[in-house]
């Protein structure tokens, strides 16, 4: 299942906190509306994520590629509905994020509200010609090209899958671009020292820097490089300023948790990349030894007991 | 000037005569002299250029292939400054049980199927070792296995006698009653022997000696060494072997280790939240591997696990607790040599005392 969300539960259990756990695959045994849980019974609620996967799988009678895109899509959306009424049954008030909020979220404009309190953003920009974007590579030499929303799997008739991931456009390989393209998110590419990966729970930042591969400075003696090494993760203390600024993001956006990417670029320039509200926890918690599972906990136990 | 930086979770650790660095990310260790843990921890706070400067231009070269250790095994990086930001890791430790982890030493006339396992196991207990020091009849120990179907525990040792009919077969047939069986412990093997089962999942140890008592527990070698994250910080201030341990012996009796002589009653007739809040049976969960003597100037002392039942029965602190030496450790962190502990002559008398002398001529 969800280990972040199992160490949460069983914190919940260590401070004899009465919860119930409502996986996304439950609802697939639903034994009517009314054993959703009901807002009288419920004081305080964490949404982690919707599903991981569907545990089951439905084909058609003649299998067709297309049809069964159609057919996922469809299935997606009914879900979804079921799955957002949970949302309007308990009171919004009673959400530790407002989940409302969070299927709202657009990047783009969280990417601008976080310039306009002061942070650092690389430029960012959507094009949708070629000559535009050589026209801003004569400001940012090194260019970067990514997902507006969320980078997906392609996958093709024979089952092969392609990850989309970001691409890096410089003057050598413009070449490759086309005259004209679907409107893309452009921005300045950053020469960056470490990334950090930033937990925010109730007020507390919880930092980690990420030392990642390609940036690592091998001395050229040392040829037999295990690629298989992972990125080098560690805590990380935020500058005041740093902090502040985030804060009063979170605030604006009305966040109680989230997970906040930061890039700090060789001078130490600090840049606000995005903010993914469902917080995937674990990868800092573990590594840094920051306990955010027991933190989670006390934080659900305390606003309950508030 | 230029500047080593050491990752947070590389970490150094002095001994009498070596130390060690101890990387809880990728969890590994490396023994360096006590020489370069004094170049490192100046390096902490001094830029390369000074360190040069205060050792003297002859030492040099050995200053920058220290520091090309450090990066070719990515324990650090350069920069033109100590980068503050990057803080120390915090070495608390902390745990969502009061018991973590559970011995069982089976025998099959017991029942089990009672209140105090119950509570026990609704702690959310993570890893449960059970010791067979006989042939157990196996319909019986995978029924038993079943009932922690439903249970947070996520690790199963068993610990079986060798017989020809456990063969890969039956040991998944285990596995698959109980998907938490992650280790097979087989002694009376015919050969010291290890191999996996169950799509590689499963660790399978042939141990050719017999462990027929718990006197065999508390060995320390260099094969049990763990570095990571859980057992560095959680050896910073409780014991390593001990720490929210509950052991449940063949008679049935609680008791914190089976190998130690204080037992806390039967099973069937106590309460758990009385166990757990004797302080007695708490009293050495925070006797750490810094207060025992040796091991307290060990470059191991944070990779290593501890044994309070078998010393060499030397020393105790002011409370009664004995703080000497695991008997069953044949390091010697003065001279960094590692000799068979149980002909050291200054051990015998212990030995005698634990009446382990027909076991070592076993051995």
């Amino acid at each position: 299942m969800e280990a972040a969300t199992d160490y949460v539960c069983m914190w919940l259990d260590f401070y004899k906190a009465t919860f119930t756990r409502l996986n996304g695959e439950d609802l697939f045994t639903l034994k009517g509306l009314g054993s959703l849980p009901k807002n009288e019974d419920v004081a305080m609620v964490w949404y982690r994520r919707k599903v991981a996967s569907f545990p089951t799988r439905y084909k058609l009678k003649k299998e067709n590629f297309d049809n069964q895109y159609v057919m996922d899509r469809f299935l997606n959306n009914e879900y979804d509905v079921l799955h957002n009424h949970l949302c309007y049954l308990i009171d919004k008030q009673k959400w530790l994020n407002d989940p409302a909020t969070e299927d709202k979220l657009n990047k783009l404009s969280v990417l601008f509200l976080a310039k306009k309190l002061g942070l650092n953003i690389p430029h960012t920009e959507v094009l949708t010609d070629k000559r535009s974007l050589i026209e801003l590579m004569q400001i940012y030499p090194q260019l970067i090209v990514k997902p507006l929303s969320e980078c997906v799997l392609f996958s093709d008739n024979d089952g092969a899958y392609f990850k989309m991931l970001t691409e890096v456009i410089s003057i050598r390989n413009i070449k490759a671009v086309p005259e004209t393209f679907f409107p893309s998110l452009v921005q300045q590419g950053i020469n960056k020292k470490f990334e950090l990966r930033v937990f925010y729970l109730a007020g507390v930042f919880y930092a980690m820097a990420i030392f990642s591969q390609e940036n690592k400075k091998t001395v050229s003696d040392f040829r037999n490089y295990d690629d298989k090494r992972p990125n080098r993760t560690v805590p990380y203390i935020l500058p005041y300023e740093i902090e502040n600024k985030l804060s009063h993001l979170m605030t604006a956006l009305s966040f109680e948790t989230g997970s906040i990417d930061l890039m700090v670029d060789r001078e130490g320039n600090y840049y606000f990349l995005e903010i993914n509200p469902e917080g995937q926890f674990g990868m800092v918690s573990h590594p840094c030894n920051y306990y955010l599972e027991r933190e989670m906990a006390k934080v659900l136990t305390n606003k309950c007991s508030a | 000037m230029t500047y080593l930086n050491l990752f947070a979770n590389c970490l150094l650790v002095k001994g009498a005569n070596r130390s060690l660095i101890c990387d809880l990310q990728l969890n590994k260790s490396y023994p360096i002299s006590n020489g370069v843990y004094d170049i490192l921890s100046f390096l902490k706070e001094h830029a390369i250029e000074d360190c040069i400067d205060k050792y003297g231009l002859v030492n040099e070269e050995a200053i920058l292939s220290y520091v090309d250790f450090i990066l070719y095994k990515e324990l650090g990086f350069k920069d033109d400054r100590i980068l503050e930001e990057l803080a120390p890791l915090n070495l608390s430790w902390d745990n969502f049980s009061d018991i973590t982890n559970v011995i069982i030493e089976y025998n099959e006339n017991l029942n089990y199927d009672c209140q105090f396992i119950k509570q026990l196991f609704n702690l959310n207990v993570s890893g449960l070792e059970i010791r067979c020091y006989h042939s157990p009849n196996l319909e019986k120990l995978g029924a038993f296995l079943e009932t922690f179907n439903g249970t947070v525990l996520n690790h199963i040792k068993l610990i079986l006698p060798y017989s020809s009919d456990l063969n890969i077969k039956v040991l998944e047939k285990l596995i698959k009653k109980n998907l938490r069986i992650k280790n097979f412990l087989i002694h009376s093997a015919p050969s010291d022997t290890t191999f996996k089962v169950y799509k590689d999942s499963v660790q399978v140890i042939h141990f050719a000696q017999a462990i027929n008592n718990c006197l065999f527990c508390g060995m320390i070698r260099s094969a049990y060494f763990t570095t990571n994250i859980e057992l560095f910080t959680e050896s910073q201030h409780h014991n390593t072997c001990l720490n929210r341990k509950l052991s449940i012996t063949g008679d049935g009796l609680i008791k914190n280790c089976p190998s130690m002589q204080e037992s806390y009653g039967n099973m069937l007739e106590t309460e758990l939240d009385n166990v757990l809040a004797d302080k007695d049976f708490r009293k050495y969960w925070n006797l750490k591997k810094d207060d025992v003597a040796v091991c307290k100037e060990c470059e191991f002392r944070y990779v290593c696990t501890d044994c309070r039942a078998f010393t060499e029965q030397t020393k105790k602190n002011n409370e009664g607790l004995d703080i000497s030496k695991p008997l069953k450790c044949g390091y010697n962190p003065y001279t960094n040599q590692w000799d068979e502990w149980s002909t050291n002559p200054l051990k015998q008398k212990a030995i005698q005392n634990y009446g382990m002398q027909q076991l070592n001529r076993d051995a």
